[in-house]
């Protein structure tokens, strides 16, 4: 057997150095990265990399930080499996294995001039942060903006800070809930599509970005289809096991379509009729 | 008049061509196991290899893609050093069938979408391919007629075709013709041999039937309404969820990738398995969700990959007619009662 | 910081999988150059009382006293692996629970049977936390070389939640029931590399069943190819009666 050593492979990683790690919640973690040679990531809302971590293994990921930052991005994890909880015993210096940037993400350079709603619920608000970073840091590119976030409780609510933030801004309109409230919780109880009856939609202009665990997204579309809002204008990140990234590997497959490459986001008229999206 | 697209090869002279071979290459044919069972197994010679043989336990795609096959290694003892790589090594399969060349043309088409996979296409290149021509059946599962896969086309770089006493032989690459060269012992085919083949093949014809009262170009739209037929439930019951059936399909490609690192953790491979979407696991996400739980929903899949997915993919069928899946399946889940079952539903 | 403490202590069971270890070759060296062996009745007559980072569990819990020591072992350990399948699913020993525990007293002990209390016989994690197991009987050695390292690591390892013929078709085995032999790989955990049916015996269960066994579709399977219902129930039951803790537990 003669090996070769492979400059073009779709498997070779570059090397990303931690730069910072922040707890987020108990099991969340966000992580900032630089590339080796400061080379940019270059990526859109949306679009998820492949993290390796030696010996433990690679899994995907998506990017949680604005692409306007050329420098640096950012990932959370929630420890969960192998490779979530090696991650999670790192530290800032510490050096993993990047592939991609990989998929569709949100469309954001068509979405110039239109009304946004942002729906996060859980973990969902992981990739949104990124098109919520990339929206306020082009403010001016975009209509009114609408940004709705659900948790099971208070005490997994991610970013909380930075919503804090968001919560002031006068040029977005901010609303949150949990499923179980605390005896400290002074926000709204119930589930993420009790928000939707709050938001102002002028369905032509509104477009929406849907993340979510997947028990969520029928009840939200339905309660969005009822506000008129156009059925290719609804953008849902699908999550889906996944190894290779390359469309290769099969794992994310959704019917006829790979979850890798002709998503994670998709607009609901492309994916509506299929059977195992939701 | 001598065909150069033609060689023939006396049926005496086959072992010591075979002999020939091996001494010159790595050489691979299938080989009896017992029990009704084949694989296609390194070989010296020709007594070793069963000309007469049904699909092997395993198709050839093996070699073009290794069960299990390094992609990466990595040294993490003073900070990061990983390399992709590839192994690989030139090596002659003999006694190849159409459907299995069929398999391994799907494969190619797969591994060369955007983006290539060097591991596999560096593979292919150092492989070269002996077909080999069922003269009959090889059992009641195959449905390579249907599939129209039972008829060399192309794929291989030589093809040989038993006409009694004599093999005639496709010359089919720059490659196969200098395995005969290299070889000796082949003739150049005159008209009458050439007359020979295009009579067994009118035969040939007329034994292999369309083996489902369906033509293949209504494949698709049996399927684009089969989504909910009831077929499936019945695959529920009977399914082990074993994954025998994507593990033998030729054109079953899917894989895991996993990390093994030495016990001081400093050095390390990352390899890709076969996986299956017949297995629980294959499309469960980190939540605990599980896309496919039901063993009819992994059925279902493997199916339209094989006759739906594939067509809007590569604009064919991804299933070769081999019969594999139906012959190592212990529930007896057999491909064409499924397909009998899904055109019966359909015609109520 | 020291090499990680690690103890084998055993249970009910034949030891066979402790003796596993010492038939790991040159791979053993490269394991004592990572851990700190502190207690291990088979090779070594040193005991440890003290903290340790690994208890390697061999054995099912049978008696009070069992139920008692696993315990004090359990508080003293930052990690605890069930080695083999008596620790990891009760194994063998789980045959006990198809009969009546004073039946079966006086059946071994003889008529002074009271004076030796037991216990229905559990699996390791029926009665303490377990962080990692290792079933097989005995272990298949790569595979606990694998949880060594994901041990050492502090990330958890999966005991594959499919079939043994998935790594058996990968081997390229001629299947048992193409033999005419009744085996237990369609519904037997892989992770083994079908060492058994590598080597021309038949897969026998030890591993523990899949999470979600077509029981209807096996029993199916059995009748077609004229294997009796009763012998292949007897054989999952050889290996893993004990499963029915764990779904007491659960309320099935």
């Amino acid at each position: 057997m003669d090996k070769i050593i492979l400059k073009d492979s779709a498997y070779c990683i570059k090397k990303g150095t931690i730069l910072g790690i922040k707890q987020l919640t108990e099991s969340e973690k966000l992580f900032e990265i630089a590339l080796e040679g400061s080379q940019r990531l270059g990526f859109e809302p949306g679009q998820f990399v492949m993290v390796s971590v030696f010996g433990a293994g690679e899994i995907p990921i998506s990017l949680s930080s604005s692409p306007t930052n050329n420098v640096s991005f950012e990932i959370c994890v929630r420890a969960a499996g192998k490779v979530t909880n090696a991650l999670h015993k790192l530290k800032a210096g510490d050096v993993i294995g990047i592939r991609g940037p990989f998929g569709k993400g949100f469309p954001v350079r068509m979405l110039g001039g239109k009304d946004l709603l942002i729906i996060a619920c859980g973990l969902g608000i992981a990739p949104l942060r990124s098109f919520i970073r990339y929206v306020f840091d082009n403010r001016k590119d975009f209509g009114k903006i609408n940004i709705l976030f659900g948790c099971r409780n208070p005490g997994n609510m991610l970013f909380l800070d930075e919503i804090n933030d968001w919560k002031k801004r006068k040029d977005v309109y901010f609303e949150s809930t949990v499923d179980c409230g605390t005896p400290d919780w002074t926000g709204k109880v119930g589930l993420i599509t009790t928000l939707i009856p709050g938001v102002n939609i002028e369905p032509e202009r509104t477009f929406v970005a849907l993340v979510g665990p997947p028990a969520v997204y029928k009840p939200v579309i339905k309660e969005l289809l009822s506000r008129n809002v156009p059925e290719r204008q609804i953008m849902i990140s699908l999550e889906r096991h996944m190894k290779c990234g390359v469309g290769k590997c099969g794992h994310c497959q959704i019917q006829n379509l790979y979850c890798c490459q002709d998503g994670p986001v998709f607009n609901y008229e492309e994916i509506k009729h299929l059977k195992e999206a939701f | 008049m001598p065909d150069n697209q033609y060689a023939i090869l006396k049926k005496e002279e086959l072992n010591s061509f075979i002999s020939t071979l091996s001494k010159l290459n790595k050489l691979a044919a299938p080989v009896s196991r017992g029990y009704n069972n084949y694989s296609f197994e390194e070989v010296n010679s020709g007594d070793e290899i069963a000309l007469k043989y049904i699909p092997t336990i395993l198709p050839p795609k093996k070699y073009f893609m290794p069960v299990h096959e390094t992609l990466l290694e990595y040294d993490i003892s003073k900070g990061l050093n990983a390399d992709a790589v590839t192994e690989s090594e030139e090596m002659i399969l003999f006694g190849v069938h159409t459907c299995d060349i069929a398999g391994i043309q799907c494969l190619n088409m797969v591994f060369s979408e955007h983006p290539e996979d060097h591991n596999y296409l560096i593979r292919r290149q150092n492989i070269k391919i002996i077909g080999l021509e069922c003269n009959e059946y090889c059992d009641e599962f195959a449905n390579c007629r249907l599939m129209d896969t039972h008829l060399p086309d192309c794929g291989y770089d030589l093809f040989f075709t038993d006409l009694g006493d004599y093999f005639i032989v496709h010359i089919n690459t720059r490659a196969g013709e200098e395995i005969i060269e290299n070889a000796g012992f082949f003739k150049s085919a005159q008209t009458r041999h050439l007359n020979e083949l295009a009579s067994f093949r009118e035969k040939k014809r007329a034994l292999f039937k369309i083996e489902l009262p369906i033509e293949s170009k209504f494949i698709p739209d049996l399927f684009d309404r089969s989504f909910e037929s009831k077929v499936w439930d019945d695959l529920d019951e009977r399914c082990l969820a074993c994954g025998n059936c994507t593990t033998v399909c030729p054109t079953c490609y899917c894989f895991d990738i996993k990390d093994e690192i030495n016990l001081f953790l400093t050095a390390g491979k990352r390899y890709r398995v076969w996986d299956s979407c017949q297995l629980d696991p294959f499309a469960k996400v980190a939540g605990g969700k599980n896309f496919r739980k039901a063993r009819k929903e992994r059925q279902r899949h493997r199916y339209y990959r094989k006759f739906r997915y594939s067509v809007d993919r590569f604009s064919r069928f991804f299933c070769t007619g081999c019969g594999r899946c139906s012959r190592t399946c212990m529930a007896g889940i057999r491909l064409k009662e499924t397909l009998k079952s899904l055109i019966e539903t359909w015609i109520k | 910081m020291g090499k990680p403490k690690v103890a084998f202590f055993d249970f009910a069971c034949c030891e066979g999988c402790q003796l596993q270890v010492t038939n790991m070759g040159e791979t053993l060296l490269d394991v004592l150059n990572i851990v700190d062996v502190v207690e291990f009745r088979e090779v070594m007559s040193e005991k440890w009382k003290g903290e340790l980072d690994i208890a390697i569990i061999e054995g099912s819990i049978t008696d009070e006293h069992a139920v008692e020591r696993i315990k004090e072992i359990r508080e003293r350990s930052r990690i605890l692996i069930a080695y083999g399948s008596c620790a990891a699913i009760g194994g063998v020993n789980g045959m006990k629970n198809n009969f009546d525990l004073d039946d079966i007293r006086e059946y071994v002990y003889g008529s002074q049977y009271h004076f030796f209390p037991t216990e229905k016989t559990k699996a390791v994690h029926q009665v303490v936390k377990v962080d990692y197991s290792v079933t097989g009987c005995p272990v298949y050695i790569p595979e606990f070389v694998e949880v060594l390292k994901a041990a050492l690591q502090g990330i958890p390892y999966y005991v594959p939640d499919y079939a043994v013929c998935v790594e058996c078709k990968h081997n390229e085995n001629v299947c048992m029931f193409d033999k005419g032999v009744g085996c237990l790989g369609p519904v037997t955990r892989a992770g083994c590399d079908s060492w058994c049916v590598n080597n021309g015996n038949i897969c026998y269960g030890c591993r523990g069943i899949v999470s979600d066994p077509n029981e209807k579709g096996a029993h199916d399977v059995l009748s077609k190819y004229n294997i009796a219902l009763d012998l292949i129930l007897n054989k999952i039951n050889m290996y893993n009666k004990c499963r029915e803790v764990d779904q007491n537990a659960q309320g099935r």
